[in-house]
């Protein structure tokens, strides 16, 4: 029989000679690498099937013009990426290059985690100037889009047609949206509705906002708006809640996952352009076409261009370089716009933009981002942290809203109490 | 006393005449046995229906599941899910997600059999300075949830290299760590009479033979729980896969079931439910197989001794 402390003494030793083996580590390995002895990069994304079979095409791509960089590529979904990438920042052991979201961005940027662009070599002259500081904390670059998109309405040129309403042409105030909703309600005979309750969408509030000069959140992270905002914005659609011209809330929960719009519930839904894929997919419809948001002011659509996802690297991944080249491949290339298309969003580059062609439903979009061209200003900076949490409370608040849970003053105050103490307690 | 005298007189009087107490009990059974099984019915169909949903939905094209379509039934009939399921992801064949879900699946169950046994043997048998003090300090890792450890746990073995590999996800169950089943095997054993160890020992055995030959064979259907459970948390697990492995080659079942939704891009709801279908076969059919012991495990536990 083992002897008990015998057994316990080697595994303390074992346990501890391990440790001391892995802490010696290998010697540190060379920053730049050569055909013959290539250095080796992560890449990390999220995304689906499809996604995955693009990426893989654009990594061989770049391995084949940089035999001195292999990229080994990994990929896991939306939810799941953010969880692992937490624990992984904790851990000290984020991936060297990673797609990024905008929300994310300034919680790993602030707290170090990610590299200072600007200290390497990534081109960014065929990059929009607006687009830009979407990828900056406090004069640093964190992050490259890749792709942009913008806020639309979306709606249905066949349902219209069906219920014999003419196809709106985008030059739109709120009232005559409203009207035009209450319309396709009256006329939708309780199958069709107007759309999805605009004000519940923080973007579309985001976006009134700048249509009346007033900032969503203030250089330093506090909010930049009022309590009447608010109030006022909430009041737009008072009369529309409970009509014809909104879905329900009930009935938006029982068609969860899928949105009204996808379910072929509503005629028109405000959201980002590059969701058209997905409402194609879900709805099972022909076309679907898009229009900019109504403004009060025909000349400030308070519309700009966000990044629908950026690359980064790890602050503390050993081959600045062969990132750095990795991230200009996959933003600068044309060859790599052709092999994602729109399916990361309109290519940010130009050069990208410009190296691609775009058939189709990606047309569509493309066509879009260029009309309201003119209309664009300069995108927000990277969101306050946990900004994720207040855009889900704007959310939820407005579907009590709906619900007739909350009077219009008692949602704004609630929010307002949320807000504060999540500024408060991440400032 | 005479009005509890007269339901007696009144009772034989009915027996002689049209009272045959025999077939009123035999409709009335029948009538209870009927109502049972009504209820029981509507309550497993109320309870079944979220599978035949999955089942039903399995069949149909993304555009008719979920959202306004309520209708089990689909005209456009077809096995194209399947066919997109079974095609894999981002290269990696469906299969092969498969077998690293078996492999971690028996991992489990094998090392938490092998382990859990002998600790549960030792914490139940052997007396040892610190027994109980040790087993109390095990019982408390039951109370400590797995996201406190998360961070330090992955920092461990991020230093030690093994990050990727699925040496994270299986050596706890190869160290007893899950006290879950230790204790229930400790419980068991502890009903298992002292005297056929005692017997054991006087016929010369030591603790290797009345381990194996008298503990092992007795403990069947807790063994068999414990495998029951290991295999179906296993072969669940999402979280830990998703924290430690990195290549997709290596990537379990929940993880791949994950990547056919993308919020963010256009979701194959249809495959993703095809997938749910096919991943739920080998626990089912684990189930089905171990389902008699399964319930004499939990059942005896507070019988024998």
């Amino acid at each position: 029989m083992i002897n008990r402390r015998n057994f316990l003494t080697t595994v303390a030793i074992g346990t501890a000679s391990a440790a001391a083996l892995a802490a010696c580590g290998s010697p540190a390995p060379s920053q730049t690498g050569s055909a013959e002895n290539p250095v080796t990069i992560n890449y990390t994304w999220w995304g689906n099937d499809d996604r995955a079979e693009r990426t893989r095409k654009a990594i061989a791509l770049f391995e084949e013009k940089n035999k001195d960089i292999k990229v080994n590529g990994n990929f896991t979904d939306f939810a799941g990426y953010w969880q692992k990438r937490a624990t992984e920042a904790a851990g000290g052991g984020l991936p060297d290059v990673m797609q990024w979201d905008l929300s994310y961005m300034r919680d790993y940027g602030q707290r170090n985690q990610l590299l200072d662009l600007g200290t390497v070599k990534i081109n960014t002259d065929a990059f929009d100037k607006s687009l830009l500081p979407s990828g900056q904390i406090r004069g640093k670059t964190y992050g490259i889009p890749t792709s942009t998109n913008a806020f639309a309405v979306y709606y249905d040129p066949a349902k219209l047609a069906s219920l014999g309403i003419a196809e709106p042409d985008g030059t739109w105030t709120y009232k005559e949206y409203n009207d035009f909703l209450t319309e396709v309600g009256a006329k939708g005979n309780g199958a069709l509705f107007g759309g999805t309750d605009y004000t519940g969408v923080w973007w579309m509030f985001n976006i009134w906002l700048r249509q009346n000069n007033t900032e969503a959140f203030t250089e330093d992270g506090k909010l930049g708006f009022t309590k009447d905002h608010l109030k006022k914005w909430w009041n737009q659609t008072a009369a529309l809640r409970g009509t014809p011209a909104i879905v329900s809330e009930e009935r938006v929960t029982q068609l969860a996952p899928k949105s009204p719009f996808g379910s072929n519930v509503s005629v028109t839904e405000v959201t980002w352009d590059n969701f058209m894929a997905a409402y194609l997919g879900d709805s099972g419809a022909k076309e679907l076409k898009l229009v900019p948001v109504p403004s009060d002011d025909k000349d400030n659509l308070g519309l700009f261009l966000k990044p629908s996802m950026l690359m980064v690297a790890s602050a503390k991944t050993k081959y600045k370089d062969a990132a750095a080249r990795f991230i200009d491949f996959m933003v600068n290339d044309p060859e790599v716009g052709q092999i994602f298309k729109t399916s990361r969003g309109v290519p940010a580059s130009k050069t990208q933009r410009d190296g691609t062609t775009f058939e189709g439903t990606d047309k569509l979009v493309v066509d879009y981002e260029k009309s309201i061209e003119k209309y664009l200003k300069d995108a927000p900076e990277p969101p306050i942290v946990g900004f994720g949490t207040l855009e889900a409370s704007f959310k939820r608040i407005s579907s009590d809203l709906n619900y007739g849970k909350l009077t219009i003053d008692g949602a704004a105050d609630a929010w307002f109490k949320e807000a504060e103490d999540l500024i408060k307690q991440n400032a | 006393m005479t009005t509890m005298a007269t339901p007696k007189q009144s009772a034989p009087m009915l027996q002689a005449q049209d009272y045959n107490p025999k077939s009123e009990s035999v409709t009335a059974k029948r009538v209870k046995s009927l109502v049972f099984h009504m209820v029981a019915l509507g309550l497993t169909a109320v309870v079944l229906y979220p599978a035949l949903w999955m089942v039903a939905s399995a069949f149909k094209p993304n555009a008719e599941i979920g959202g306004a379509n309520t209708s089990l039934w689909s005209n456009n009939f077809s096995f194209d899910n399947f066919v997109t399921a079974m095609d894999g992801i981002g290269g990696v064949s469906t299969l092969q997600f498969f077998t690293n879900s078996l492999v971690l699946a028996v991992g489990a169950v094998v090392g938490t059999i092998l382990s859990a046994s002998v600790s549960a043997y030792a914490f139940a048998r052997i007396k040892f300075p610190g027994r109980s003090v040790l087993f109390g300090m095990m019982i408390a890792t039951l109370l400590l949830p797995f996201h406190v450890v998360i961070i330090p746990q992955y920092i461990v073995f991020q230093q030690l290299g093994l990050v990727d590999t699925y040496v994270p996800l299986l050596i706890g169950k190869f160290l007893a760590a899950d006290a879950f089943f230790v204790f229930l095997m400790v419980q068991f054993m502890r009903n298992l009479p002292a005297e056929l160890d005692e017997a054991a020992r006087i016929d010369g055995a030591g603790h290797v033979r009345i381990f194996c030959s008298i503990m092992l064979p007795l403990m069947k259907p807790a063994l068999i729980s414990t495998s029951i459970f290991s295999f179906i948390w296993s072969w669940n697990d999402f979280l830990g896969p998703l924290l430690y492995l990195n290549t997709p080659e290596k990537y379990p079942l929940p993880l791949a079931l994950r990547l056919f939704v993308d919020q963010t891009q256009s979701s194959d709801y249809g495959a993703m439910i095809a997938m749910s279908v096919l991943a739920l076969l080998p626990v089912l059919v684990f189930f089905l197989v171990f389902q008699r012991y399964i319930v004499e495990g939990v059942s005896t536990q507070g019988l024998k001794g």
